[in-house]
């Protein structure tokens, strides 16, 4: 479906990206996971043609030109910088993307109702764009690029600076996309919306892409044991006891609180278990994308 | 080509949602035609002084001192033409009135005070009424000055008397009594005369007895009827330079903001965009030309000479400015920079082309330096169409000038378009 090949892209002396290889199946949501100037945007305006690489292969449907009409048709993106007309109203703005895709009459006005309530903006549809806020603008950006029903999506950052509930909205919707079958890019440098989202993730720093995978996978590969503190019911005074079911030489004891490191966490936690101790309450903290990323860069994904 | 269409609505509405672009291509030209009309409308020709031609039949003493008059005055430029050539020129437009002086003017009071029979003649076309108004009471201050002269030349006065004298003792119709009577007037005019001093002599006289017969002369060109001829055509140069410059900046903000690559990103083309932006220029402007054009003839009761025209030549002065457009939103990459230099571009065309005095106010050499800028040709195309009485093929130069202009500035814009990178 998109298949992406060493793709290559300078600024002047700036490497946007280097060397970028991946490929999305039809139906999958993959993340491209980065912090800000990884090369992210980079990425996608590459994806859809608004860019020409320095070398490499961009490859949509089987078709090696981005530009061509019938790619774009089939194409929906989401920018993310705002890209909508703050003089007219959400229902204008509406109306004028899809006839742009050459969306019209009874089509048009049900796309838009439809758009207009993904977005949370059937109320206030008549009002200008710039009377709203920076969260309803946003959710107005992206459902622009719903209306010719495209199967590939490409989304940038579409979550930046709107608050949780518009965020789940947008959640909703990407996963509503999921089920419908089309193939989404989405980019983000939150960890928790790539978890949640994607199927497959490419971690991106300084336009080079460290690993790809799904979440768990890159977890168990680079995000290390997970954290456990445990309260026992009762106080005990050998810790060697316990150091024969677990792993981790650092274990802590302290008063009836231990904690330790695994990278099996309910294996040791049976373990234990089996061995007599009595447990009163278990807090298991695995690793995340977050510690993917800390191990594979040495940095935080924000600092 | 429906997308041009949806684009060019879309853009007209845009600029339609922001009172303040209304204000100045659409309000703001029409107060500006209004205002500087009504300025105009009083000020005549102003003061790089009419032309007329003086043709001296009479060549007396006095029809010198008058024409010298006339020739010292700063309103006039004064030639002295034999009376065909000095018709032929007002025919032709060359000169605004000829003045025609004829046999007898220094014969004396009577001659010059004889209404029957006016010895002065203007020659002039009937529809300059402003024109001809400030030429007769220039005519008339020379007249009074040139006589005032003779009144205080005390001899040309007593000869006067003399003369008077002679005719009254010859009159064999009025009685010794009332002959002797007029005979003591002149005495004691005399002995006022020789006593009085000049200053007292100059007063008491004024233009208004003062007659001229009048010829009309319709000519092969008029020249502006009323002063909205004028300031109309420099109004809707500047309803397009409004138009131009609105939509080269949106052309900006749209790349700015991201709305110009997410249409790129969708099935439209640069082209696409480019040629809805033209298009929604052309409507506006044409939109406004109508607007303009009824305001013109309703209100001001414009007359337009040649009504196709006005069309052609409006026609070609937009697309010159569509094109000029495309190169104005080349300028900067954002709003501000593009809209400033956009802005100071259109100033220099404006103030160089006559858009913000007219071109005959301007010094020569600033005059030629006209010839680059577009406004004076659009400017110049408009009048040819409302009051020069251009033919077709005199209208088409400027058209064609304009039309190459705009297809130059139209081509330099959509190359360095597609040159910067979005
Ligand atoms: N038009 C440009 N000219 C010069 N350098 C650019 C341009 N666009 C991007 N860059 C550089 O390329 C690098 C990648 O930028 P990019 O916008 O792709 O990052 P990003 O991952 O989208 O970041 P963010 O999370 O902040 O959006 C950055 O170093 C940036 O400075
Ligand atoms: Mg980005």
């Amino acid at each position: 479906m998109i298949d992406v090949q060493n793709l290559n892209k300078k600024y002047g002396n700036t490497t946007a990206l280097d060397d970028v290889s991946f490929n999305v199946g039809k139906g999958q949501t993959f993340g491209l996971l980065g912090p800000n100037g990884a090369g992210k945007t980079t990425a996608i305006k590459l994806l859809c043609g608004l860019i020409r690489p320095d070398s490499g292969i961009v490859s949509l449907n089987g078709k090696t030109d981005p530009t061509l009409i019938e790619v774009r048709r089939s194409l929906g993106v989401v920018p993310q910088s705002l890209a909508i007309y703050e003089e007219l109203s959400a229902e204008e703005n509406l109306h004028f993307w899809g006839r742009i895709y050459g969306i019209r009459g009874r089509k048009l006005r049900e796309k838009t109702a439809d758009c207009l309530k993904i977005a949370g903006l059937l109320k206030r549809r008549k009002e200008k764009v710039s009377k709203y806020s920076g969260g309803m603008k946003r959710r107005l950006n992206m459902v622009c690029s719903f209306l010719h029903e495209p199967s590939i999506l490409l989304l940038d950052e579409p979550t930046v600076g709107v608050d949780p509930q518009s965020r789940n909205l947008i959640f909703d919707t990407i996963e509503a996309m999921k089920k419908e079958g089309r193939t989404i890019i989405y980019t983000t440098h939150y960890m928790e919306e790539a978890q949640r989202l994607c199927d497959k993730i490419a971690i991106l720093d300084h336009g080079k892409i460290l690993d790809i995978d799904n979440v768990e996978n890159l977890i168990t590969r680079h995000g290390g044991p997970s954290h456990i503190e445990a309260e026992l019911e009762e106080k005990i005074s050998d810790v060697e006891k316990i150091k024969m079911f677990v792993d981790d030489k650092d274990i802590q004891l302290e008063e009836r609180i231990i904690r330790f490191k695994t990278s099996q966490p309910m294996e040791s936690l049976a373990k234990l278990n089996r061995s007599g101790l009595r447990f009163h309450s278990i807090k298991v903290q695995t690793a995340n994308l977050e510690d993917v990323f800390l191990n594979l860069t040495g940095r935080r994904l924000r600092d | 080509m429906n997308k041009v269409f949806f684009l060019a609505v879309k853009d007209i509405r845009v600029l339609m949602s922001d009172r303040g672009n209304i204000f100045w291509v659409l309000v703001f030209p029409l107060v500006f035609a209004f205002f500087f009309g009504a300025i105009y409308s009083d000020a005549g020709e102003g003061p790089t002084g009419m032309k007329i031609a003086v043709v001296d039949e009479d060549k007396s003493d006095f029809s010198t001192s008058y024409i010298s008059k006339l020739e010292s005055s700063d309103a006039l430029k004064v030639s002295l033409l034999s009376r065909e050539e000095a018709i032929e020129q007002v025919r032709k437009s060359r000169i605004a009135a000829a003045v025609i002086i004829k046999k007898g003017m220094g014969d004396g009071f009577e001659a010059i005070f004889n209404s029957e029979e006016p010895k002065i003649e203007i020659a002039a076309d009937p529809s300059r009424k402003m024109e001809s108004g400030y030429l007769q009471g220039l005519l008339a201050k020379a007249q009074f000055e040139a006589l005032s002269g003779n009144f205080t030349d005390r001899n040309w006065m007593k000869d006067q008397i003399s003369q008077w004298r002679g005719e009254i003792e010859d009159a064999n119709d009025l009685d010794t009594r009332q002959a002797n009577l007029f005979l003591d007037l002149f005495d004691s005019f005399d002995t006022l005369f020789d006593d009085i001093n000049d200053q007292n002599l100059k007063m008491g006289f004024n233009g208004d007895i003062l007659n001229f017969s009048q010829t009309n002369i319709s000519r092969e060109s008029d020249g502006p009827l009323t002063s909205f001829q004028i300031t109309f055509p420099q109004a809707m140069l500047w309803g397009i330079l409004g138009c131009a410059a609105t939509f080269a900046i949106s052309i900006v903000k749209e790349r700015a903001g991201g709305t110009f690559q997410r249409l790129l990103v969708g099935p439209t083309g640069r082209a696409h965009i480019l040629a809805g932006k033209g298009a929604a220029c052309f409507i506006t402007c044409s939109f406004i030309m109508c607007i303009q054009y009824i305001g013109a003839k309703l209100f001001f009761k414009m007359p337009v000479g040649d009504l196709p025209l006005f069309v052609l030549a409006y026609l070609c002065t937009i697309l010159c400015f569509v094109g000029i457009m495309m190169l104005i939103s080349t300028l900067g990459r954002t709003e501000q920079s593009a809209g400033g230099a956009g802005w100071a571009i259109i100033m220099i065309m404006a103030m160089l082309g006559g858009g913000m005095m007219p071109l005959y106010f301007m010094p020569a050499w600033l005059r030629s330096l006209s010839n680059i800028s577009p406004v004076k040709w659009g400017i110049y195309a408009l009048e040819g169409a409302i009051w020069r009485n251009f033919s077709l093929m005199e209208i088409a130069i400027p058209c064609l000038i304009l039309l190459a202009i705009g297809f130059a500035a139209f081509l330099l814009g959509v190359y360095s378009l597609s040159k910067q990178q979005d």
